[in-house]
């Protein structure tokens, strides 16, 4: 692309947000409320639910087409297992361009981390010696804990909307919901997404085994909810963005919400490039392109929520007097601490086949599901096992054509030709697949980088990633694996298959390179999300995460953005100078 | 909310990047992007891959070559050239080893060199297992899609695997398990014969 060298000096804001995607989106609304002038600079543009969400699996999950633009697949990273080898650009990027970011096309899944992933390493070191933990892992509690966290969880569970049902309400268990769960100050403010026959299958069979199931929260209405209609089940959530808006999408929820008060402007079709810092180490701003020309956007303050990979290369591509090698990287600890979740993206997949017609065509995905969490993070003994953490177990509804005519033959069958026919015929409406989310750690050797090759079209290098697999993670998932088996068996399974986990690559579950915590040698920013270097500089998304939990990330990355946005207005003064 | 300014922003960034290349391809057709014999020696590999039988047409019959074809004229078009490559490979097979092309041989003589395929053990033919699996998963992207990318006719894949249809909402009956839901025989994007 042509860019013209002289930048346009735009008028100064109160904030710059750099994407407004699931955390982005989130944060300006406390800081528009608190009355700041915020500038949402997005990528991409609006959709229109009407003429851009269709149920249709070749738009949405075979061609990827729910976005807006092409920047993210435009900057693939690079991905290799071990820093000995060359990485090698990937086939596709998991996250998509819009206003509303990949809120618009996840699975909606809204989980709140459990106590334990906080503190996960002094509470293992309490409870099983230091020797359990992860060997090579650069593991350190967070600095702030789930008590500190609770508010915020509930705020946004309101704001955004989500359906669930508690099973812990200020320590009064209630095995209708989650009894693992940390204390919840009140109720969800909807029930659960409805329930369906094979739900309740599956949910008598984990009884059965004395196991406490639950339907899994989502930020999908289960009833119609501030103006928007109730989720209809039609079964393209995956990928696909909601055509009645009951997924919870922050471009339909808190960013409308923020623009009421005339204190958002959101700038679409902008890319930021740059953010860039004076001689005291301060930022003064971003430099984007919009339409082929860069724009200086002046701010007081730069908010950055443009996912793990992109956050982590802004700051790296961001070179300055003060920051010779990148923004907020004095200490080099940008890019430091990744990770990826282990879940059916690394392998750690199971599919059963059952002897009848199971219609799971229809639903929301996971977030119609019933899930198990006696065997995730540090709810049952470890002692002996050689691992810390495990994984939440989910079975759920909706699945589309190929990729049910895609399944396995599970050994009884070929690939193709009539034989083949005559088996998808009678077994594609037959089986089913279960979500498995291991709680996955840093390393000492997992990390993101500039790839010193591969360069997007602008000319800047794209992110590298290095992940390889590990031995802790390997065993909960198959710890878990073996759990999920003896689940569906216990629904009366004939056939189970168990994927061999191998590890995350790239995934819309990957967290760290500026890591949130006390110590500005081992982080990025601080217990607020600011930059221990650059105070004026704050990091909103997975990239602050130090641990996952066996949960999907996005309401702890929407509760961790509110606090940071929240803390930010508050402290305008100090922060902002 | 999103406003005029938004929605035409959508509509030109639609005629530059190819998120809506689909919705222009359904309305004029681009040119053929392979020429008559590679569309003979397609219709043959996928005709053994999805055969006649009591429970189907074949994939021809269901115009799975038509959405291939159509795939590789524009969101595949940067693959076309490996894919004629591949098609022009298997079909060099079926000369090397036999007396024709491959759509000239018999099932039974299309089903071995398919297996040498599959397995990799095609002589002479070293991308075979890549290009098999390649060709295999766009016969079910033709058989299985939406009928609107042109395969899918008359509804023949969702009846083959019990897939009822999409449909704008649902309810839990039509989440039941262990009954057979009807089917709903309609496109995404309306019509019901859309691309017939």
């Amino acid at each position: 692309m042509e860019v013209r060298t002289m930048a346009i000096n735009l008028k100064p804001v109160d904030v710059a947000v750099v994407g407004l995607g699931a955390a982005g989106g989130v944060a300006v609304l406390p800081l528009a409320r608190a009355g700041l002038k915020v500038a949402g600079i997005e990528a991409g543009t609006w959709m229109d639910p009407a003429k851009d969400f269709k149920p249709d699996e070749i738009h949405n999950n075979v061609r990827g087409l729910v976005t807006t633009v092409p920047k993210a697949t435009k900057e693939i990273p690079t991905f290799r297992t071990s820093p000995d080898v060359k990485a090698r650009q990937a086939a596709a990027h998991p996250m998509m361009n819009a206003v509303g970011g990949t809120s618009i096309h996840y699975h909606a899944q809204s989980w709140r981390l459990k106590p334990w992933d906080f503190k996960s390493r002094s509470e293992t070191i309490k409870r099983y010696g230091a020797s359990l933990l992860p060997k090579g892992s650069t593991l350190e509690d967070w600095p702030v804990s789930y008590q500190d966290l609770e508010p915020y969880y509930d705020t946004v569970e309101h704001e955004v909307g989500v359906s669930g049902k508690a099973g812990n309400i200020q320590g009064t268990l209630d095995p209708a919901g989650n009894v693992y769960e940390g204390p919840r100050q009140r109720e969800y403010p909807m029930p659960p997404l409805r329930t369906c026959d094979f739900l309740d299958h599956m949910h008598k069979a984990a009884l059965s085994l004395g196991w406490k199931p639950f339907h899994a929260p989502s930020a999908i209405n289960s009833q119609p909810y501030r103006g928007r209609a109730a989720c209809a089940y039609h079964g393209y959530c995956d990928r696909g963005g909601c055509h009645v808006r009951a997924k919870n999408s922050t471009c339909f929820t808190t960013i409308p919400e923020a623009q009421k008060t005339k204190n958002l402007t959101v700038i679409d079709h902008a890319q930021v490039t740059r953010i860039v810092a004076d001689n005291n180490g301060k930022v003064t701003g971003v430099l984007y392109i919009r339409n082929g020309q860069e724009y200086f956007q002046p701010a007081k303050v730069v908010l950055v929520s443009s996912y793990t990979y992109e956050n982590t290369r802004l700051l790296l591509l961001s070179k300055s007097k003060a920051y010779p090698n990148g923004l907020s990287n004095n200490h080099g600890q940008v890019g430091k601490h990744y990770f990826g979740h282990w879940d059916a993206q690394a392998g750690v997949n199971v599919t059963a086949l059952f002897p009848m017609d199971i219609n799971t065509w229809y639903g929301a995905m996971l977030s119609q599901g019933v899930t198990v969490d006696e065997w995730a993070d540090d709810t049952f003994d470890h002692s002996g096992l050689g691992f810390i953490g495990g994984a939440s177990l989910c079975a759920f509804m909706e699945k589309h054509p190929i990729a049910a005519a895609s399944m396995g033959t599970f050994g009884r069958a070929p690939a193709w030709g009539s034989k083949w026919k005559q088996f998808v015929h009678e077994n594609a409406n037959r089986f089913t697949g279960a979500y498995l989310q291991t709680n996955s750690f840093p390393y000492e050797n997992t990390y993101l980088d500039l790839d010193p090759d591969v360069k997007d079209p602008l000319g800047d290098p794209v992110c590298r990633v290095t992940s390889g697999p590990k031995e802790n993670e390997t065993r909960a998932a198959i710890y878990a694996q073996n759990k999920m088996e003896e689940w569906f068996r216990a629904a009366g399974a004939i056939e189970v298959l168990k994927g061999q986990p191998f590890g995350p690559a790239l995934s819309t579950h990957t967290y760290g390179g500026t890591r949130m915590g006390d110590n500005p040698e081992t982080n990025v920013v601080d217990r607020w999300g600011f930059s221990h270097e650059a105070p004026n500089l704050g990091m909103l998304g997975g990239s602050v995460f130090g641990t996952s939990g066996a949960r999907n990330p996005t309401l702890t990355m929407q509760a961790l953005a509110w606090r940071t946005a929240e803390h930010l207005a508050k402290n305008w003064k100090s922060i902002a100078g | 909310m999103p406003g005029e300014i938004s929605r035409r922003a959508v509509i030109v960034s639609a005629a530059i990047v190819p998120v809506a290349a689909l919705t222009a391809a359904a309305q004029a057709p681009p040119p053929s992007a392979l020429s008559a014999s590679q569309l003979r020696t397609l219709a043959a590999f996928v005709d053994r891959i999805i055969p006649k039988d009591e429970l189907s047409p074949s994939a021809s019959e269901c115009d799975v070559p038509v959405y291939i074809n159509r795939t590789l004229g524009d969101y595949l078009a940067g693959e076309k050239p490996a894919f004629i490559e591949g098609l022009e490979a298997t079909d060099a097979l079926a000369r090397r080893t036999h007396n024709g092309g491959f759509a000239d041989l018999t099932p039974a003589q299309q089903d071995a060199l398919l297996t040498s395929m599959e397995d990799g053990s095609a002589e002479g033919f070293v991308n075979a297992r890549a290009f098999f699996n390649r060709a295999r998963r766009l016969a079910l992207e033709g058989m299985f899609g939406d009928p609107y990318y042109g395969g899918n006719k008359n509804f023949a894949g969702w009846d083959l695997i019990k897939y009822p249809g999409p449909r704008l909402a649902t309810t839990a009956d039509d989440q039941k398990m262990g009954v057979e839901i009807k089917p709903y025989h309609h496109s995404a994007y309306g019509s019901a014969d859309h691309g017939h």
